[in-house]
């Protein structure tokens, strides 16, 4: 080994390598004591004939005994009419006599009817698949790092069954996650909860995730892992028969071509039926200010000032230009092509003393938005050291930093490019003459653009307000396992996970946005800082206690200490344009910090027993002292308890079932007054308020004081609207679960599907209270609502030959969730839902409808129901959510293919919403209002509504919710009312029912075209070459697409979104 | 033996491991429940300031939704707002009721006695929003209300019983003041009146006046003595002081972090989206009153006309209940270059688009008072010249627009922008005792009513919240336009719904209030007690 790394390092002298290779090398090579009668051997695998490490061997009926190492060799020490016993999950046991050979090789049979899974389990505890009683789906880390996401998250999407991941192509805005339903869920690296934006998560060092799907399954985290973890464990050494290897793994993809992007008519202008002319841009013409984008002139080359028709420089009076459409497809020329480039180095090297692994990798995304980008590095080094057979030290440390001077505001508001292109602004002016964006002799305090009181120059904006984030994230343990004997070890583990991170805003003079209409600059920092510490002791012990009786209990103790500091100070106006510093601010500085600190005392434990091959039962119980609780009620205990067989190991099932399994588990946790991400504003700036993961105390239960500023800049106080409870319990969830694991055809099929009850409540609640009290609501415990739901995951090969495989993975998940208690003397929830309702109930604005179903109009247009009586307009989750990736191998080829998609659901498409209001939707040109349009421009109302009018002039009567309760009395007649096309679009657009759309939607999510690349090409130090093509969001099927809609779970509404792009590109694979 | 030596040093080696890792935290499990970031006692003063925002927030700032529904102005902007009275929820001001009760018990902790300056003004601040709910409303909780945890479903009282509790809240705090003004008494945290509680009592009583008033059709009620307690107020100004100018009203002053509503920042999103109402505009025009220049522009159409702008048959507003289509088209057509568009006035460029401060607010203005109380006299309620306090009103008035005997100065914008070179000055003569010798300005008893109410409305242009619409909702005057720019099937409503969470939180109290009053509907268009 030691002579390898020599030889590795003399031909190999790469110099950023080299230090590492050096810290290798220190380490010390331990030779075994020599014994009178030596024995070596190896254990190879039928069918690969490759050495298996692992592998138990025991002199039979004697103490001897050892395992094979990395390469399948061993060495003991036996007499020579003894017989050596060889064992391993998977493989058929063998027995062979020793005899006089000094050097033993041994064939182990592949068990047909064995499995050999082993799965990474809660605690990072590894466990045979056929012990776990819990739903846990791994997805193999390799298969992620070649079609890249930038997110180590987002690829998960369509891969585990059960959850949907809303990928969000915005960058650094973190996935949406539902798992079972629920949006936090916890992330584990090793063995040991990290506070995660999930941009800390690097994708080259993971070997698998699994995840831990329901509260049985990770109720070992406690409060945490309630809704859930995803466990990642990652790369530890190498497998490499050499003991070290080196891995380079490099992509780079384009982003370019749209697959989601709103449609616009570019046949009129800005402007309010039918008119403009630009005075100064911001009110002083004809409709030149906060304009309509679409409601103007139609482009017919006629002659209209605009922002830069010449000045007389005499009369100051402005000429007419030709008013055509200059800006046809303005947002596309003005967005860029994409690229996501990730590099990564990886070393590992494991000997019988250590394993080692250092890896660095770097991910540059360049947005498609101008003059935006995102860059993170990872460093990993991963330490494991063997002090003696029972003396294991294990350590990791990853360093995260991401860091940007400038990324997109994509939120609704002058602050977004989408809103300055598509939803408000007209076709009259060229994106192009907007890149030198000063005024002449007011270059750094005056942009150029064709509007000035509510809109932004897009190239003014990509240059000049700039939005920082430098977020450093570490994250390390360090651990010392003993092994008293084979049955008892110990382990203590410690661990920081850590950031910092600063955000800065850049506001520029003559720029312009919700609330800051005075154009006079601003500048903000964000500063935010997290530290946790999770310290435990855990004790296993494993042993058949009586024969056949296995016993494996876990104990363990742990501290959790957490500590969070935040302050954000904006400017309130800039003195001297450009200069971005508090001491410039021309109003008084404000400043607002917070701070919070928790701790978490817990003890927990886990226990297995298992009878032969029949039957494990299990337990598990978690009790935590949760300082964000009330004294007397922080501290509480949560159990989970199950049990798995497998059938097909003692019930004779007909040939083609090669393993059946069953499980069955229950799990009850407890959570209370955390909140898993926060915020950190003081006033109310319009853009993006950052959410950074948390996991800290909420302080809901604490009615208290706020202050802000009332009258000319003094401090007021608001008494808190909600009463707090000193006798508040934890929330509680309990979740029920069966599930099979069958596989048929040699295990070549494999279907794994679950069926879960959850049972959420009584939750901590702020219940709703009559607001006539002083009060709006009060925290109490109430609230259970049920989720039930099902997971099925299909794995095979439906086709193996020596040449071609064709493998498929198909996931399928429903769940559905509905309210089965709200609190004594309540009867809805949030106004509508009464128990028995499903929880996802989209309720909006609506029309009012006669008894046929059509809408009753009023002067030409709809009449809404209004705002306080919302309707019931669909359910929000998808009726399924599926995944389906197949993967074919020929030779050196693979190709793979993996589509996703959600069917069922409602939601309502703002895009279409504001695109419509602005007249610039394309819609507003075709289909039922493509005869009236060009009459609006004259003046001349010519569009009829859909509908009836009432005839008999009878008042229409409502009740509280909105409901008409006069039918009888009114009589309905046809709509003939004219009306203009804009007021009717602005009024039927302005509804929830009038955007309401379907979101269902299927992607060709990703295809990896791999060709394995002869070694030989690259001398002998190459072990694999992989080029692989690569393809992401390739196809998108959809209603409409204005809007990605995978990027939304629960939300009620889309909003606006940098148009999607597909991402193509090409991944290079080299191990050395 | 060795062996569990061995076992026992390396398990302390581990513990002393884990130890060493620990962060130390110093504070107790109880501690940490704690916001520390937030404080759970603060001076009284600090929650007066919110208090006082309050008064005027919500209740009708200028160029708001409140101040279509009184009709002075129209939006012809459906994407920002249309004048549709579709009145929802009523403002809910339970919560800065807590506050109030909030103020006074940290006044107490502080050590003040049990009646000081919080104390007395919390009684004005419950009369003042009671009132502003219950008006919008109806009946309320009252007496079971703003108990915290201990009722959490309160009963509801009559409309009546809290108009006897908001009269004697009123009285309350006038004696308390009383007192409170002979020991010197003041308090903090006052942008009002900086503390000066004697400012304070006079706005009481003008209040108790409104009050008094708003309650006509029910002067015959004995238990709340209507009569009585106006002839008793206004014949004893000794105990009961009244505002005596302008100056001396509840008035919220703007400034540059609290900006006027219509101001720089806002004119190209406003300018041409809000044109003038005709109930407001009709009425000035047609008495020839020089208040409609200083608050309105000459119509665009009308200039393009060769109308002079001191012409007033060139100041017209729109229909609130006019079509929006018409109305935005109309708001918006071009007059050509040089022109404002349009066929209506719009706000007046140079009075509100040019400074954050615009003009002050009133909240309980001295123009009001002069009006009620002639309203008082002129139905009879005690002994008084009802033309008095009617010329009074209409003086004090013109005097906040600064209207002077003679040469009055105005400005107009002649394009309809507002930059200074396009504002043009003119000048209108006026002379009060020609204006009022005008049949339709000058009091007589056959239509007293009428005209106090429409010089009454005149002086509210936006001020006061919603009085000019519970002005007319109570006696028509002036007459409101109605169609179907109103929505709501044609007709002006009468008053917002209960906050929505009454149905689900109080549903039985809400169920009872809502059957006791409008044959078991929350209907906007129901009449309630106060108005029948």
């Amino acid at each position: 080994m030691r002579k390898n790394l020599q030889r590795f390092i003399a031909k190999n002298s790469s110099k950023t390598l080299f230090w590492l290779v050096l810290a290798i090398s220190q380490l010390t090579y331990h030779v075994g004591n020599a014994q009178d009668r030596q024995i070596k051997g190896t254990v190879v695998s039928s069918d690969d004939k490759s050495g298996i490490p692992g592998v138990a061997i025991r002199v039979k009926g004697g103490k001897q005994g050892t395992n094979s190492d990395i390469n399948g060799q061993f060495s003991l020490s036996a007499p020579s009419n003894g017989i050596l016993e060889f064992s391993m999950v998977g493989y058929k046991n063998q027995e062979v006599k020793i005899g006089s050979q000094s050097d033993i090789k041994v064939v182990l049979e592949i068990d047909a009817r064995q499995l050999q899974e082993v799965v990474v389990t809660a605690l990072g505890i590894k466990k045979d698949v056929r012990r776990i009683g819990v739903a846990i789906q791994s997805v193999d880390g390799s298969a992620t790092i070649k079609a890249r996401e930038p997110n180590a998250i987002n690829a998960l999407s369509g891969r585990v069954a059960g959850l949907t991941v809303g990928s969000q192509p915005e960058l650094l805005r973190k996935p949406n996650i539902s798992l079972r339903g629920s949006s936090t869920v916890l992330y584990v690296v090793d063995g040991v909860p990290i506070n995660s934006d999930t941009w800390n998560i690097s994708p080259d060092d993971i070997e698998t995730y699994s995840v831990l799907k329901g509260a049985s399954a990770s109720a070992l985290y406690g409060f945490r892992g309630k809704n859930g973890a995803i466990l990642i464990t990652t790369k530890r050494g190498s497998s490499d028969k050499r003991g070290f290897s080196v891995e380079v793994n490099s992509s780079t993809q384009m982003q370019s071509g749209f697959y989601a992007i709103p449609k616009v008519q570019d046949e009129y202008g800005p402007g309010d039926h039918g008119s403009y002319a630009f005075g100064d841009g911001k009110g002083g013409g004809l409709n030149d200010g906060d304009y309509d984008g679409g409601w103007g002139p139609k482009f017919n080359g006629q002659l209209i000032p605009q922002y830069d028709s010449p000045v007389d420089p005499i009369t100051g009076k402005r000429s007419g230009t030709p008013w055509i459409a200059r800006g046809k497809d303005n947002l596309s020329r003005f967005l860029e092509t994409g690229i996501l480039s990730t590099n990564n180095v990886s070393v590992a090297a494991t000997g019988e003393k250590y394993n080692l692994r250092f890896s660095t990798s770097h991910i540059y995304q360049k947005g498609i938005v101008p003059n935006t980008q995102l860059n993170m590095t990872n460093f990993n080094i991963t330490a494991d050291y063997k002090f003696t057979n029972k003396l294991k030290f294990e350590s990791n440390l990853q360093y995260n930093r991401q860091y940007t001077p400038n990324i997109p505001d994509v939120n609704y508001g002058p602050n977004s490019i989408i809103y300055n292109i598509v939803y408000w602004a007209g076709a009259d002016w060229n994106v192009d003459d907007m890149r030198n964006y000063w005024q002449k002799g007011k270059e750094g305090i005056q942009q150029i653009y064709a509007e000035y009181q509510r809109y932004n120059n897009p190239y003014f904006m990509s240059y000049e307000w700039l939005r920082s984030h430098y977020k450093t994230d570490i994250v390390g343990q360090a651990a010392l396992r003993y092994t008293f004997n084979e049955n008892l070890n110990l382990l203590a583990r410690t661990q920081v996970t850590t950031w910092d991170m600063v955000r800065t805003e850049k506001f520029p003079y003559s720029a312009g946005t919700y609330g800051r209409d005075e154009r006079r600059g601003d500048y903000r920092e964000d500063r935010r800082s997290l530290f946790e510490n999770n310290t435990e002791l855990l004790l296993t012990f494993d042993k058949d206690v009586l024969p056949g009786l296995n016993t494996k209990i876990t104990a363990g103790a742990s501290q959790r200490v957490f500590q969070y500091k935040s302050i954000f100070a904006s400017t309130n106006y800039l003195n001297v344009p450009g200069l971005y510093n508090f001491s410039n601010s021309s109003n008084p500085v404000q400043v607002a910090n917070f701070g919070s600190d928790m701790n978490v005392l817990s003890a927990y434990y886990s226990a297995d027993f298992s009878y032969k091959k029949y039957l494990t039962v299990f337990a598990t119980g978690r009790m935590d002292k949760l300082s964000t609780l009330p004294a007397g009620k922080n501290t509480f205990f949560y159990p989970s308890f199950g049990a798995v067989s497998v059938i097909s190991d003692y019930i004779d099932l007909p040939e083609t079932i090669s393993f059946l399994k069953f499980r069955g588990s229950y799990a009850n946790v407890k959570d209370g007054l955390t909140s898993s991400t926060i915020d950190n504003r003081a006033g109310t700036y319009s853009g993006e308020n950052y959410n950074s993961p948390y996991d800290g105390p909420s302080y809901q239960n604490n009615t208290v004081y706020s202050t802000g500023f009332y009258y000319n800049n003094q401090t007021g106080a608001t008494y808190g609207d909600g009463l707090s409870n000193p006798n508040l319990n934890p929330s509680e969830t309990s979740q029920t679960e069966f599930g099979m694991d069958l596989r048929l055809f040699k295990n070549r099929i494999a279907i794994d599907a679950a069926y879960f009850i959850s049972n959420d409540g009584p939750s901590i609640f702020s219940l709703p209270i009559s607001s006539t009290s002083g009060y709006t609501s009060a925290l109490v415990n109430g609230i259970k609502t049920q989720k039930k739901g099902y997971e099925i995951s299909v794995t095979g090969t439906p086709i193996k030959t020596a040449d071609f495989s064709w493998d498929v993975i198909a996931n399928y998940s429903t769940f559905e969730e509905r309210l089965t208690e709200i609190y004594p003397g309540i009867t809805s929830l949030n106004t509508f839902l009464k128990v028995g309702d499903r929880t996802d109930k989209l309720y909006g604005s609506a029309f009012v409808h006669a008894p046929d179903g059509q809408i009753i109009n009023s002067g030409g247009v709809p009449i809404k129901i209004s705002g306080a009586q919302s309707q019931y307009l669909g359910n929000i989750n998808p009726d399924f959510v599926f995944g389906f990736n197949n993967k074919f191998s020929y030779k050196n080829l693979s190709l793979s293919v993996l589509f996703d998609g959600r069917v069922g659901g409602k939601i309502i498409n703002y895009t279409q919403q504001q695109a419509y209001r602005g007249g610039r939707h394309i819609g507003t040109t075709e289909g039922i209002f493509a005869e009236a349009r060009p009459q609006d421009a004259l003046g001349v109302k010519a569009f009829v509504g859909q509908g009836v009018v009432v005839s008999n002039g009878v008042a229409i009567k409502y009740d509280a919710n909105g409901n008409v309760t006069n039918f009888s009395e009114l009589q309905f007649a046809p709509n003939t009312t004219k009306t203009f096309v804009q007021d009717y679009v602005g009024r039927y657009y302005n509804t929830n029912e009038g955007n309401l759309m379907s979101r269902s939607f299927g992607m060709l999510k990703e295809v990896v075209l791999g060709v394995k690349l002869p070694s030989s090409w690259f001398g002998k130090y190459v072990s694999t070459a992989n080029l692989s093509l690569v393809g992401r969001n390739l196809l998108y099927f959809a209603e409409a697409k204005d809007t990605d809609l995978s990027q939304y779970l629960s939300d009620g509404a889309t909003s606006p979104q940098t148009p999607s792009v597909r991402s193509y590109g090409v991944n290079l694979n080299f191990t050395f | 033996m060795i062996h569990t030596m061995k076992i026992k040093n390396i398990i302390l080696g581990m513990l002393g491991f884990s130890l060493l890792a620990l962060s130390s935290c110093e504070k107790t499990f109880d501690q940490l429940e704690k916001d520390s970031n937030r404080a759970v006692q603060v001076p009284a003063s600090l929650v007066l300031q919110t208090v006082e925002y309050n008064v005027l927030n919500d209740n009708g700032r200028p160029f708001s939704a409140e101040m279509r529904w009184n009709q002075f102005y129209c939006s012809n902007y459906n994407y920002y707002a249309n004048n549709e009275y579709t009145l929802g929820a009523m403002p809910n001001q339970y919560s800065t009721l807590k506050n109030v009760i909030k103020m006074e018990q940290e006044a107490k902790k502080a050590g003040l006695a049990d009646v000081n300056g919080y104390s007395a003004l919390g009684k004005f601040f419950r009369a003042y929003f009671f009132d502003q709910m219950s008006k919008r409303v109806g009946d309320l909780p009252m007496t079971e209300a703003l108990q915290g945890i201990d009722n959490i479903a309160p009963k509801y009282d009559s409309q009546k019983a809290i108009y006897v509790q908001i009269l004697k809240w009123l009285d309350d705090a006038n004696s308390d003041l009383t007192t409170l003004i002979a020991k010197g008494e003041t308090i903090s945290g006052d942008f009002y009146f900086s503390g000066d509680l004697k400012k304070w009592q006079k706005v009481v009583n003008a209040y108790r006046f409104r009050v008094l008033i708003s309650l006509s059709k029910k002067d015959t009620d004995s238990d709340l003595a209507v009569k009585t307690k106006f002839a008793e107020m206004a014949g004893n100004p000794t105990k009961y002081p009244i505002l005596g100018s302008n100056g001396e009203s509840l008035q919220f002053v703007w400034n540059n972090f609290n900006k006027y509503p219509s101001n720089p920042d806002n004119f190209g999103f406003d300018a041409t989206r809000q044109n003038m109402a005709s109930t407001y505009v009709g009425f000035l025009s047609s008495i020839q009153d020089p208040r409609v220049m200083m608050t309105c522009e000459p119509a665009g159409s009308d200039l393009k006309a060769g109308k002079l702008p001191s012409d007033f048959t060139a100041y017209r507003g729109a229909g609130s209940g006019d079509n929006l289509d018409d109305m935005s088209k109309n708001a918006g057509l071009s007059n050509g270059a040089g022109f404002a568009p349009g066929i209506y006035s719009f706000q007046n460029r140079s009075r509100y688009y040019q400074t954050y401060t615009g003009e002050n607010t009133f909240i309980v203005g001295f123009p009001e008072l002069c009006f009620n109380i002639a309203e008082g006299y002129a139905r009879g309620w005690a002994s008084g010249s009802a033309e008095d306090w009617y010329k009074k009103g209409i003086k004090a008035s013109h005097a906040f627009y600064g209207i002077v005997e003679g040469a009055n100065t105005m400005t107009y914008s002649k394009t309809g922008s507002k930059d200074a070179a396009d504002l043009v000055k003119y000048t209108v003569n006026f002379n009060f005792d020609s204006y009022y010798a005008n049949d339709a300005v000058k009091y007589d008893d056959a239509t007293a009513i009428k005209k106090i109410l429409s010089q009454k409305y005149a002086a509210f242009f936006m001020n006061s919240g919603m009085e000019a619409y519970f002005n007319w909702r109570r006696t028509g005057f002036p007459t409101f336009s109605s169609g179907v720019g109103n929505g709501n099937s044609n007709r002006i409503a009468l008053r917002w719904i209960y906050p929505t969470t009454e149905r689900t939180a109080n549903s039985t109290n809400y169920t009872a209030a809502i059957t006791s009053q409008y044959a078991g509907k929350d209907d906007i268009n129901d009449q309630m007690w106060l108005i029948k």
